[in-house]
This record gives structure tokens, C-alpha cells and sequence, in this order.
């Protein structure tokens, strides 16, 4: 059997991934699977736990969150086509009209 | 397998929610029967009714004895139904305030009030969530209805870019929580917070990093959900690029869950801690929004910009109080200043619950002053400039006293209660807050919090200032007038005077709603 570790090390390895592509990466729908990227390391994590405790909770966790990542992609592709709608383009250093 | 022992019991303390739920699915289902031109003046009413009906209900519910619900997935305590109120507050003036919004840009949907209702459900359950799943569900609940709100003028660039924005960092945040409730679940086996104390102090000998790391992942989520410095760079493009009514909604409702749900995990994640942890976390949050905000709020000419990092610097009053509730060992000059000295118990408990009160005065309080300020700015500005920027610019306020004293006079009360100014609600919320801050002895932070809110007074007086000093500019369009920003006004001005001035009732279930079930 593969230790919990290995599977803790992946988890964490996918969410620093996740994170570094939301801050670095341009296009939008990149930065948009970097989230999801982030979601199911906190996934792997729920379940690698859950086999750790021999419990429940964990798993049905993941379920929830899938749902909720499910409902999350539907809002947010609707907004990344309205912003290619509005302007062309999906770059994320072009979308900034409002001044800082 | 034996069933969960759930009674109709369990269902009360979800009324308001489900108010809110059956007055949205009305709306939505009654939209398919409308054509395109007929009249949808009802909405906004049936969406205030709604808000009322749930609001007294949270008011009944809040005399209610603290209990567990739902085999402890939830809470039912005067906490939460306070909390509860003041969205309802908060979703009644954004909805009176929409009307002409919408009217004016011939965006009148039943959808629009719809998804209010559904985000102000979300955080009514939010508030009285007491298990981590539970928690990012409803959190996520309320977080995608606003994503759509901020993004449901499409025509536009700026809400489009709003809404992308506040989606992204609104969902990085979400998964930041996410996978550190999943470490916390790790190190307790748990994720009620009932079942929490024990394994975590357990976990704090064995694997300390696991719980810091995830204690600490947790707060950065809520920290980019409440806007404190450093998580705070979406909220000013957020809240410039939304339809008004949604900032409303969102400076007060959104900010008030993510609130009470942050006071209720780390009063009980904090409690195996070595206690100086969140106290050092909260204080330096504390510091660093009050500052911050305020002063990059001092250059801004752009009003609803402006009020934007106001209601980061009001963060970080909130978080003051906050941090107040960490304080386990006070310093040398511990004293009571409140009145609640007299009620009894050990001081630290009274000093804990009164900070409570002063954070929920604060962010009724602030619903108050700040729903009504931005319902005056969506009376001014108009949908010609918003693409060149000018709509909310200083000017639009000059000389607003002559051509309209009641607006002005009603502005004038918003700024003078954002920032602190007797007779007003601000003065007695702010009041309250730092009174507890002292009382447990944090005295450093409360003076670097009474002096940013004294510079924060300069922006807000500038504001007054155009109104009043200032002659009307050649040109000027005139001002119609609709009667749900009258009516949105009329209340908020009153309730921010009036409350300043006689807390009366509220004050009454104010010393209720300092009880934190399981505290």
C-alpha cells in the first residue's frame, strides 16, 4: 500500500501549482483550471485523510466539493465570456480598465 | 444502519433562510409567465416583504435558548440571528435601492432580485454553520450569487471585469479555505467544530505545522472574504465595477457572514492554541487594514471608489474586536469599562462578550451608513459616464444641498456615521469596540485605531464639504427621484440617527445576541 504521505506530498504539490498559476499566469482560462487545480488537491487531501481515519466524512467531503467546484465552473465560464464578449480577449493583463 | 434523529425542531432555525429561498423561487417562477414589456414594479416589493418576514423571524429566534441543530452541523444562537437581521437589513435597503437602478438601465429582472435573495440565504446560514463542510457550502452559496450579481450588467466592460475579477480571487480564496479545513480535518479526524477541542489539542502535541498551517489557511480565506489587508486588492475594482446595489449588498452582507463565520471556527480553533497565535494574527490583520485602507482612501476622488477602501479600514475596526475576543491573560491595566460589569461573571467573560456585541452593533452599524451612502451614489450617477469613469467623481456632489437638502442632509449623516462622528450609530458602534479593546487591555491598537478613524474623517468630510460648499456645476442633469431610494434613504437615515442618539430596543436584543453557543 502507498503511504498516506505520498499521497499528502501530491496533494500539496498540486495546490502550490494551483496557486502559483493563478498568480503568474495570464490567460484566463488558465488561471481558471489553477483553481480547480487548488479544489481537488483540498480533494486528494479529504480522501487521503479519510483513508488515515477509516472514516466517512472525508469522502463524502470530496463529493460536496465537486459539487460546488461543478457550480463554480458554471458561473465562471459565463463570466469569462462575458469579458470576451465586452473586450476581445481573455488576457488577464488587459482586463484593467479601472485605474488603481 | 439506524437513521439521524432529526426533528422538525432542527428546521426552525432555518426559517429566515427559507423565507428567503421560497420569496426567490417565486420570483424566478414567476418570471416565465412575464413578457418582456410587462411591468415588473412588484419585484422589489415582494423582494423587501421577504426580507421583512425573514428578519422578524430571526428577531423571534434570537430569544431563543442556544442549541445544537442538525446533530450538530449547525448552531441556532442569538449570534447568529442578530446576524441574520442585519443581512435582512442589508438586503431590504439594497433592494430598495435597485429599482431605479435597474429601471434606468432596463435591466428589471425578477433574476436580479432573485439571486439577492439566494446570497442573503447563504449568509443567514452561513452565520449559524458549525461544521467546516457545512461552512463551504453555504459560503460558496452566497459567494456565487454575488459573482453573478457583480456581472449582471454584461453590456458593460467594467462589470464583466468586476465580476471575472472578484470570481477569481473569490474562488482561490475559497479553495485556500478548502484545503486548509481539509488539514484540520487531518489532524482532529473531525470537521464539527463541537468535536473539535479535544483532538486539536491532542494534534498540537503530536503535529503542531499541520494545525498552524491549516489554521492559518483558513484565516487567509476568510481574510479575502471580510477584505483585510494584505488579501484586500480586488475590493476597490470589485466594488467600483459592480452595479451599486450589489456593492451595497455586498460591503454589508457579505462582509458581516464572512465575519460571524470566522468568529465562531477560530473561537474554537484558537482555544488549544497557545493563545498569543490569533491574538498576534487578528491584531497585526487589525493593524494593517485600519491603516492601509485609510490611507489609500485619503487621495480617491472617485466616491464609490472611496467608499470601497472605507469599508476595507472599517475591516479592520471589525477585526480589532476580533482580535479583543483572543485576549486570555490582560495586562496590568485590566478594568471593566462597559456596563455590562454589572452583570456579573469572571471579567474576561464579560470583556469577551462584550466585544461580541460591539462587533455585531458594528456591522449593523455599518449596514446602516453604508448601504445608504452607496443607495445616494446610485441616485447620482448616471450610465453615460460609467465607461469614462466620471460617474461617481467628487463633482457629481457639488452643491447637491441646493438641489437636493434632503439628500444631502441624508449623505451628510452616512459620512458623519462612517467615520464615528456623534449623534450618530458609527459613534456608539466604534464606541463600543474600542471600549472592549481597552477593557482587555489592548491599548496600543485602539489608539492607532482611534487615530486612523480621526484621518479617515477627512475623506468623508471632503464629501460633505462639495455638497455644501460647493456651487452647482453649469450643466447639471436633473435629478429624478424614485421612490425606492426615497424610502431606502428615509430609513437609513433615521436608524443612523436615531440609533446614535436612543439605542432603545435594539440595544435590548443587543445584550442577547453576545451569546455564542458553546462558548
Amino acid at each position: 500500500m502507498v503511504p498516506i504521505t505520498y499521497y499528502l506530498l501530491l496533494a500539496a504539490a498540486l495546490f502550490c501549482m494551483g496557486m502559483f498559476g493563478v498568480l503568474v499566469r495570464t490567460n484566463a482560462l488558465v488561471v481558471f483550471m489553477c483553481v480547480e487545480l487548488m479544489l481537488n488537491a483540498a480533494n486528494l487531501t479529504f480522501l487521503a485523510f479519510a483513508r488515515m481515519h477509516g472514516d466517512g466524512i472525508g469522502h463524502v467531503s470530496a463529493f460536496f466539493v465537486i459539487a460546488v467546484a461543478a457550480a463554480e465552473a458554471a458561473i465562471g465560464l459565463a463570466i469569462v465570456i462575458a469579458v470576451f464578449r465586452s473586450r476581445g480577449t481573455v488576457n488577464v493583463d488587459d482586463i484593467r480598465t479601472m485605474k488603481h | 444502519m439506524t437513521l439521524p434523529n432529526i426533528t422538525l425542531a432542527d428546521f426552525l432555525p432555518l426559517l429566515p433562510a427559507l423565507i428567503m429561498v421560497v420569496g426567490a423561487s417565486i420570483l424566478l417562477l414567476s418570471e416565465v409567465f412575464l413578457s418582456s414589456s410587462a411591468s415588473r414594479g412588484y419585484q422589489a416589493v415582494l423582494t423587501v416583504a421577504t426580507a421583512v418576514a425573514s428578519g422578524l423571524t430571526a428577531l423571534g429566534l434570537m430569544f431563543e435558548p442556544p442549541h445544537a441543530v442538525f446533530l450538530g452541523y449547525g448552531v441556532l444562537d442569538p449570534f447568529s440571528s442578530f446576524l441574520t437581521l442585519v443581512v435582512c437589513v442589508g438586503l431590504a435597503l439594497a433592494a430598495l435601492a435597485s429599482v431605479s437602478f435597474l429601471r434606468k438601465r432596463g435591466a428589471e429582472r425578477g433574476e436580479f432580485y432573485a439571486l439577492m435573495l439566494f446570497a442573503s440565504a447563504g449568509m443567514s446560514l452561513l452565520a449559524m454553520s458549525a461544521e467546516f463542510i457545512t461552512l463551504f457550502v453555504n459560503l460558496e452559496v452566497l459567494s456565487v450569487a454575488t459573482y453573478a450579481l457583480t456581472a449582471y450588467l454584461r453590456r458593460g466592460t467594467r462589470p464583466s471585469e468586476a465580476g471575472f475579477k472578484y470570481f477569481i480571487l473569490g474562488a482561490f480564496s475559497s479553495a485556500v479555505l478548502l484545503y486548509g479545513t481539509a488539514l484540520l480535518y487531518g489532524a482532529t479526524g473531525t470537521t464539527k467544530l463541537a468535536d473539535m477541542a479535544g483532538p486539536l489539542s491532542q494534534a498540537l502535541a503530536t503535529a503542531p505545522a499541520l494545525v498552524y498551517t491549516g489554521a492559518i489557511l483558513v484565516a487567509a480565506g476568510f481574510a479575502f472574504k471580510v477584505a483585510a489587508v494584505p488579501f484586500h486588492m480586488w475590493t476597490p475594482d470589485v466594488y467600483e465595477g459592480a452595479p451599486t446595489p450589489v456593492t451595497a449588498l455586498m460591503s454589508a452582507g457579505v462582509k458581516a457572514a464572512a465575519f460571524a463565520a470566522m468568529v465562531r471556527v477560530f473561537l474554537t480553533v484558537g482555544k488549544g492554541m497557545d493563545p498569543h497565535m490569533p491574538l498576534a494574527l487578528f491584531s497585526t490583520l487589525a493593524l494593517l487594514t485600519m491603516v492601509v485602507g485609510n490611507l489609500l482612501a485619503i487621495p480617491q476622488r472617485n466616491v464609490k471608489r472611496m467608499l470601497a477602501y472605507s469599508s476595507i479600514a472599517h475591516a479592520g475596526y471589525l477585526l480589532l474586536g476580533v482580535a479583543a475576543l483572543f485576549v486570555t491573560a490582560p495586562g496590568e491595566h485590566f478594568r471593566i469599562l462597559g456596563a455590562s460589569a454589572l452583570t456579573g461573571g469572571t471579567p474576561l467573560d464579560v470583556a469577551r462578550s462584550d466585544a461580541l456585541r460591539g462587533i455585531l452593533y458594528y456591522l449593523l452599524a455599518y449596514t446602516f451608513s453604508a448601504v445608504g451612502a452607496f443607495a445616494l451614489v446610485s441616485a447620482l450617477e448616471r450610465r453615460e459616464d460609467e465607461d469614462k469613469g466620471t460617474a461617481w467623481d467628487l463633482e457629481r456632489f457639488s452643491g447637491l444641498a441646493q438641489r437636493r437638502p434632503g439628500w444631502a442632509f441624508a449623505m451628510t449623516a452616512f459620512m458623519l456615521s462612517l467615520g464615528g462622528i456623534p449623534p450618530t450609530i458609527g459613534f456608539m458602534s466604534k464606541l463600543l469596540i474600542f471600549q472592549s479593546a481597552i477593557d482587555v487591555g489592548l491599548v496600543g491598537l485602539t489608539i492607532v485605531a482611534v487615530l486612523s478613524s480621526a484621518a479617515g474623517v477627512y475623506y468623508y468630510l471632503r464629501v460633505v464639504v462639495y455638497m455644501f460648499m460647493r456651487p452647482v456645476p453649469e450643466g447639471a442633469q436633473t435629478l429624478e427621484r424614485s421612490w425606492g431610494t426615497e424610502v431606502a434613504l428615509v430609513i437609513s437615515t433615521v436608524a443612523v440617527v436615531l440609533l446614535g442618539i436612543i439605542p432603545g430596543r435594539v440595544s435590548e436584543w443587543l445584550a442577547h445576541a453576545g451569546t455564542l453557543f458553546g462558548q
